[in-house]
């Protein structure tokens, strides 16, 4: 039978989910902009004060959740600077991804020994180590980059602490950090 | 800083993590900050500075003296004088300069050509 | 409340940062221009923008005035209209500061045993050196022992009363190895009478040295022979001069052998057997001139005679470099040297 072409409004239903994904990510770029501000001693070199709200989501809710926020904040912060699809872009998005898949992986490291801070500075680590690696072999491709590696070294080894830590008061003052545990579904 | 007690204290596998990670960092700077490089170069024609540029480009540059013209290469992290009007050639014999501090000098053509970079070894160079 | 704590700590380290970044700014002027016929770079600390940059401009026009006075072939110097009556036999007037350069490079000249020897403007010119340009020439042996045996010395001219005149015709002033030294001597007296607390000045290469760059020594790389970078660094404390003689500044190649604008008084030859010589000299009246003078003589002895010739002219901090680049020196000097290259084999002598 011939079905009546009947003019369909597609519904999207949002989700309490949804709600919380998006005040989050918001929160998120609201920081990212902030930071944008700031001007930078070195270029590339920057607090990444957003990627506290990541870590903040990935403890409080589950991974999934803290990669949309992270993905959400690299678009949507990228559209609103006006970088989107630019280098710039490219970089934050790579760095995005490179320290979510580490994140995914050391959120296994047992909670009572390993805490934000932990996470935090390896996160940070492949975040630069994704960038450089990006920009070696396509921005600037030129032995050069070399020696820009140990400065963004020690920056990711700061601000990874800082954001650790930060990210660790803010759970515990939220009585969160003791609820660190294997039915958030970090850990399967 | 009073602050920092209010933050809570790292776990032992986090002291674990930040001990190693400074190490490493101490390491990275030890090995890749060995050679300085070269970042700029700086030319000189009389007694003006000509240009003061990048090394990380791939360029020809043609620079006036009193005797002709000096072309200068640069070649992505390292230059050379390619040709220069003076009998001897002396500063284009130098061939591809790459480390900070070093220097060509055509005399006759006044044109002179030196890599910067980190902190120079010498105040003065003498020959 | 905890976000005003972070915003300030923020705050914090990005004045921070920007303050470290502002360092670096040190009060060093440093100048360069084509004068004396080289490259002439002065650097002077501690001195207002204005105020170096007067000071820098009076020693290179002083230079440049010496240059034309000296100019050992252009017509119309000083030297030039000295060279010409000499080689008249006349007499002709000369400067008292050329008169008394003409005796201080004659007492140079006997106590290097005649090795230096700026009466050899004849040969020199024979070698092609004596154009600004210079090609390879072969010259013939007869015309070169021709100048030779005739032997033109300093203690042939005779200055008295403002004239000078020459016993000997042959006699052809060129102070190439001479100038430069007296030139930085003058620098330095007027620089430290004008009060200046650090200056390094370089004249083709020549170094002299007046106190400090701020807190710490001038520092000062000695070329390497073949390739671009210095060969060592050293310290070049107030005072001090520095200077080398090297095959490599002026020379030209003739059939793969090199021959370089030091020629050997004794036998009208290119020196051969060295790269460079560079020696140290400490403060004195003419420490500039000395630095100048002293390094002709130890390249022309070559690796056999280098050690006494620097005797002979009161040299102690003396650094040979033979035609194979292996480098000589004298215990005094190896101690303030510092190889750029670890591990190179020397020698080092007394």
């Amino acid at each position: 039978m011939k079905k009546a072409m009947t003019r369909s409004i597609i519904e999207i239903t949002t989700t309490p989910d949804d709600h919380r994904i998006a005040r989050l990510a918001a929160i998120a770029i609201g920081l990212h902009l902030v930071e944008s501000v700031v001007p930078s001693p070195l270029p590339g070199v920057k607090p990444g004060i957003a990627n506290i709200i990541t870590l903040y989501v990935l403890y409080r809710f589950d991974f999934a959740t803290a990669a949309w926020v992270s993905l959400l904040r690299v678009v949507a912060g990228s559209l609103l600077l006006g970088s989107f699809l630019s280098p710039a872009f490219v970089l934050s998005l790579t760095g995005a991804i490179t320290s979510l898949t580490m994140l995914f992986f050391s959120a296994r490291l047992p909670g009572k020994w390993f805490g934000p801070v932990t996470l935090s500075i390896l996160a940070a680590f492949a975040h630069i180590a994704g960038q450089l690696l990006i920009v070696r072999m396509w921005l600037i491709p030129h032995a050069g980059v070399a020696y820009l590696i140990p400065v963004f070294a020690a920056a990711a080894l700061f601000f990874g602490l800082v954001n650790g830590l930060i990210t660790a008061r803010l759970l515990r003052d939220n009585g969160k950090l003791s609820s660190f545990s294997a039915s958030k579904g970090l850990v399967e | 800083m009073s602050h920092w007690k209010s933050f809570p204290k790292p776990l032992p596998g986090d002291w674990l993590v930040l001990g190693i990670s400074c190490i490493v960092v101490a390491i990275l700077f030890a090995t890749l900050w060995r050679n300085e490089p070269a970042g700029k170069l700086r030319i000189r024609a009389g007694d003006r500075v000509f240009a003061t540029l990048s090394l990380d480009q791939q360029r020809t540059l043609q620079v006036p003296g009193p005797l002709g013209i000096s072309t200068i290469v640069i070649d992505r992290g390292r230059a050379r004088v390619a040709s220069d009007p003076g009998r001897h050639q002396y500063c284009v014999k130098q061939g591809w300069l790459s480390k900070a501090g070093q220097v060509a000098m055509c005399l006759p053509n006044q044109v002179s050509l030196e890599l910067l970079g980190g902190e120079k070894s010498y105040d003065s160079l003498n020959y | 409340m905890r976000l005003r704590g972070r915003v300030g700590w923020i705050v914090a380290l990005i004045v921070t940062l920007l303050a470290l970044a502002g360092c670096g700014r040190e009060p060093l002027h440093q100048s360069q221009a084509y004068v004396f016929g080289t490259l002439v770079d002065i650097s002077i600390y501690g001195e207002s923008e204005e105020r170096a940059r007067e000071l820098s401009g009076h020693v290179q026009q002083e230079f440049q005035r010496l240059h034309d006075q000296l100019h050992a072939w252009k017509a119309g110097s000083e030297l030039d209209r000295l060279n010409a009556a000499f080689a008249a036999g006349k007499t002709a007037e000369v400067s008292p500061e050329l008169a008394g350069m003409l005796k201080d490079a004659t007492r140079l000249s006997e106590q290097s045993g005649g090795l230096f020897n700026p009466a050899i403007g004849h040969l020199i010119q024979l070698w092609g050196f004596h154009r600004d340009e210079f090609a390879p020439v072969r010259p013939d042996p007869s015309e070169i022992q021709k100048w030779v045996d005739v032997n033109p010395r300093m203690a042939d001219i005779l200055v008295e009363n403002g004239q000078a005149a020459s016993r000997n015709p042959a006699v052809k002033l060129d102070l190439g190895g001479y100038a430069k030294g007296w030139a930085l001597d003058l620098a330095a007296d007027y620089l430290r009478q004008q009060g200046v607390k650090g200056a390094l000045v370089n004249i083709g290469g020549n170094i002299i040295a007046i106190g400090k760059h701020g807190e710490r020594p001038w520092r000062v790389g000695i070329q390497h022979p073949r390739k671009p970078g210095p060969l060592a660094t050293l310290e070049l404390p107030d005072g001090w001069a520095i200077g080398t003689s090297g095959d490599y500044q002026r020379f030209f190649e003739l059939d793969g052998q090199r021959y370089c604008h030091i020629i050997d008084p004794r036998n009208g030859q290119p020196a051969q057997g060295v790269q460079a010589v560079t020696i140290l000299v400490p403060p004195g009246p003419h420490a500039g001139t000395l630095s100048d003078v002293a390094s002709k003589p130890l390249f022309i002895s070559g690796l056999a005679g280098w050690h006494k010739a620097a005797s002979d002219m009161g040299i102690t901090h003396a650094l040979l470099v033979d035609e194979q680049g292996g480098p000589h020196l004298t215990r005094a000097m190896k101690q303030r040297l510092h190889f750029t290259q670890k591990n190179v084999a020397l020698e080092e002598l007394p």
